[in-house]
């Protein structure tokens, strides 16, 4: 939807020429390879659901919730990406940070007190939110802005390489006021069973990430297809110049695009925080799992990211929890970015994308 | 010709856009240097030359996506030489781009929609949309194709459409016979002067001389980036100079 275009005709993505190259002409055999690889993974699930089926649909579930978590990231890659056509690749980092100020917001700030998960608690956590998220809107409008901006008409690497470089920054600004200490707030949310079917189970603590999760990601939908900014995201993605002709002021478009993905960003921080622990450097592995997500989904295109970032949550539970033949947590990264690297070679566009992104 | 040269007589001659002395560049490349011309109100003029001349340059100066670095651009008595693109458009201008320049996944009618964005009118919009599916009857048909899978004739169509969806008391428009089928061409030109009948200034970019000055009251010949000649249409079409350079005579 927000699928980037560059007006000059030369409209195929780096991500496409990239795999163009690699690959030349697109060879048949890839998708009957790819449905093979398809169809042994859906044994080996039907296998393991026949054998463990309480197991399977508890990792499942976990899955899902991961997912949802991903998706948040994934998201800010792709809206970035479609705006700008930047791999803007302190996102990942902008994440980390997040939820680490989350962290101080809730046991500093607010005091709150770990022993035990009460509805206060859950209550601080939102209102936390109400605080990153701002925050890090502001922030991340402000990278793009102090970083990115300049660099508008220069060579695109030029822009790709600084955001290498704002990721190490904010990485190392994560470290200078938290150290090398991994920091959770895993306690505050309540982890009584939401419902138990047998041995399923799943608790409140995963079904607030996706009572957040799911109207955030229906709102952006919604903000982005109908409303006058979300048009003008849409306008400037497909051709800057001409929505500059329009009456769009691109840069205040381009600032609300990046102030959108950091408070998703920061929504994901918070959850992660509430599920697992993180530290200054988290950002770089997660948002690297976040841009595969974006790119399995097509990058560019919201639904594809979340839905990138649901199967790799699937993919990681799955790979870690199912017991028949499952290569182990060991593996996940190699899965994961096995899996960024047959899509950039045999399908750069993603499983939305577009096949050749049209020309005006 | 001679009815439309009186139409633009019998209203006040008063000069719209005014250009004086304007310098343009690319980076180091210097592209217009030192263009001054002015359109006056119910006016076609028309900007013809080469390609490379400036002809695009001059327009994207004027709507802003390219500021001069010397010289003075006014419109209506105002200074627009620094204003961003986004506020000209408010201002009254708006443009039909080389290229077309739609957004090729929206649908011709949300193209023609993005053309009143800036409005705070937006009720009239039905209204509009309607005047446009008046003077292109095949856009209507078309209204919720994607506009990048339409024909180059089409979407030359929609990108005027979508132009007069701003209300402009300026409309510009860039090349707009540009790669298409003669028939196509003519009916472009015959809405050119069905727009300015309605009472739009129009000032239009052409590589196709012939067409442009037929259809215009003024016209400047652009060369490098300079002014060389400036006339009324019927004299120009009458240049030697013209004759053999744009007209295709020996
Ligand atoms: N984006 C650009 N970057 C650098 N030079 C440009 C650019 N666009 C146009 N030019 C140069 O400016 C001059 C005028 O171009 P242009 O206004 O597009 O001419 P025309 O529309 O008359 O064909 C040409 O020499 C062209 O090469
Ligand atoms: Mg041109």
């Amino acid at each position: 939807m927000l699928r980037g275009h560059m007006p000059d005709g030369a409209s195929n993505s780096p991500l496409s020429r990239m795999g163009a190259i690699l690959t030349g002409p697109r060879p048949g055999f890839v998708s009957v390879l790819g449905l093979a690889v398809a169809g042994l993974v859906l044994l080996w699930l039907f296998v393991n659901a026949v054998q463990t089926p309480e197991l399977f649909a508890n990792v499942a579930l976990i899955g899902l919730t991961n997912g949802a978590v991903f998706g948040l990231v994934a998201l800010g890659y792709t809206l970035v990406y479609g705006i700008l056509q930047l791999i803007n690749f302190a996102h990942g980092d902008v994440f980390a940070l997040s939820g680490l100020v989350g962290f101080t917001v809730l046991f500093s700030v607010f005091k709150v007190s770990a022993d035990a998960a009460s509805v206060m608690t859950v209550l601080a956590v939102l209102a936390a939110l109400a605080i990153t998220v701002p925050l890090f809107a502001t922030i991340n409008a402000t990278i793009e802005f102090v970083a990115y901006r300049p660099l508008r008409h220069s060579p695109r690497l030029a822009a790709l390489i600084t955001a290498v470089g704002v990721s190490f920054i904010v990485q190392n600004i994560g470290l200078y006021f938290y150290d090398v200490r991994f920091r959770s707030a895993s306690q505050l949310l309540p982890r009584d069973p939401v419902f138990e079917l047998g041995d399923i189970s799943y608790s409140w603590n995963k079904l607030i990430v996706l009572l957040i999760t799911v109207p955030a990601l229906i709102a952006l939908t919604w903000f982005v297809r109908n409303t006058r900014q979300g048009k003008a995201m849409r306008a400037v993605a497909q051709d800057r110049d001409a929505a500059a002709m329009m009456g769009i002021d691109v840069n205040r478009t381009i600032s609300v695009t990046f102030a959108l993905a950091g408070s998703l960003a920061a929504i994901g921080g918070m959850l992660f925080l509430t599920q697992f622990n993180l530290r200054y450097d988290t950002g770089f592995e997660l948002g690297l799992i976040a841009f595969t997500a974006a790119v399995l989904g097509g990058i560019g295109n919201l639904q594809g990211a979340v839905l990138g970032a649901m199967l790799i949550g699937f993919i990681q539970a799955f790979n870690e929890g199912l017991t028949w033949l499952s290569p182990g947590s060991d593996w996940t990264r190699s899965i994961v970015f096995g899996i960024l690297i047959a899509i950039l070679v045999f399908r750069p566009e993603g499983l939305l994308g577009e096949r050749t992104p049209e020309g005006a | 010709m001679s009815s439309h040269g009186q139409a633009a007589e019998g209203r006040s001659n008063g000069v719209v856009l005014r250009l004086d002395d304007v310098h343009t560049y690319y980076g180091a490349i210097h592209a217009l240097k030192g263009i001054s011309l002015e359109v006056r109100e119910g006016e076609v003029v028309t900007l013809i030359g080469a390609n490379g001349a400036g002809k695009s340059t001059t327009l994207r100066s004027i709507n802003g996506l390219n500021t001069p670095r010397r010289g003075r651009i006014t419109f209506e008595g105002r200074d627009i030489t620094n204003a961003p693109a986004h506020e000209v458009v408010k201002l009254g201008i708006s443009q039909a781009p080389e290229g077309r320049r739609l957004f090729p996944r929206m649908s011709v009618y949300e193209n023609l929609e993005m053309g009143a964005f800036q409005r705070s009118d937006r009720h009239a919009l039905k209204e509009d949309v309607d005047r446009v599916f008046g003077l292109f009857p095949r856009l209507a048909e078309r209204k919720d194709q994607k506009a990048g899978t339409m024909s180059g004739g089409e979407q030359q169509m929609c990108a005027i459409g979508r132009a007069l969806m701003a209300r402009p008391r300026l409309l510009m428009l860039d090349e707009p016979s540009m790669g298409l089928a003669p028939i196509f061409v003519e009916r472009i030109f015959e809405i050119v002067k069905e727009i300015n009948e309605q009472g739009t200034t129009i000032l239009l970019v052409e590589q196709n001389a012939l067409m442009a000055l037929d259809a215009a009251n003024r016209g400047y010949v652009l060369e490098t980036g300079q002014i060389a000649l400036a006339d009324e249409a019927s004299a120009l079409r009458e240049n030697e100079q013209v004759r053999k350079a744009y007209l295709g005579e020996t």
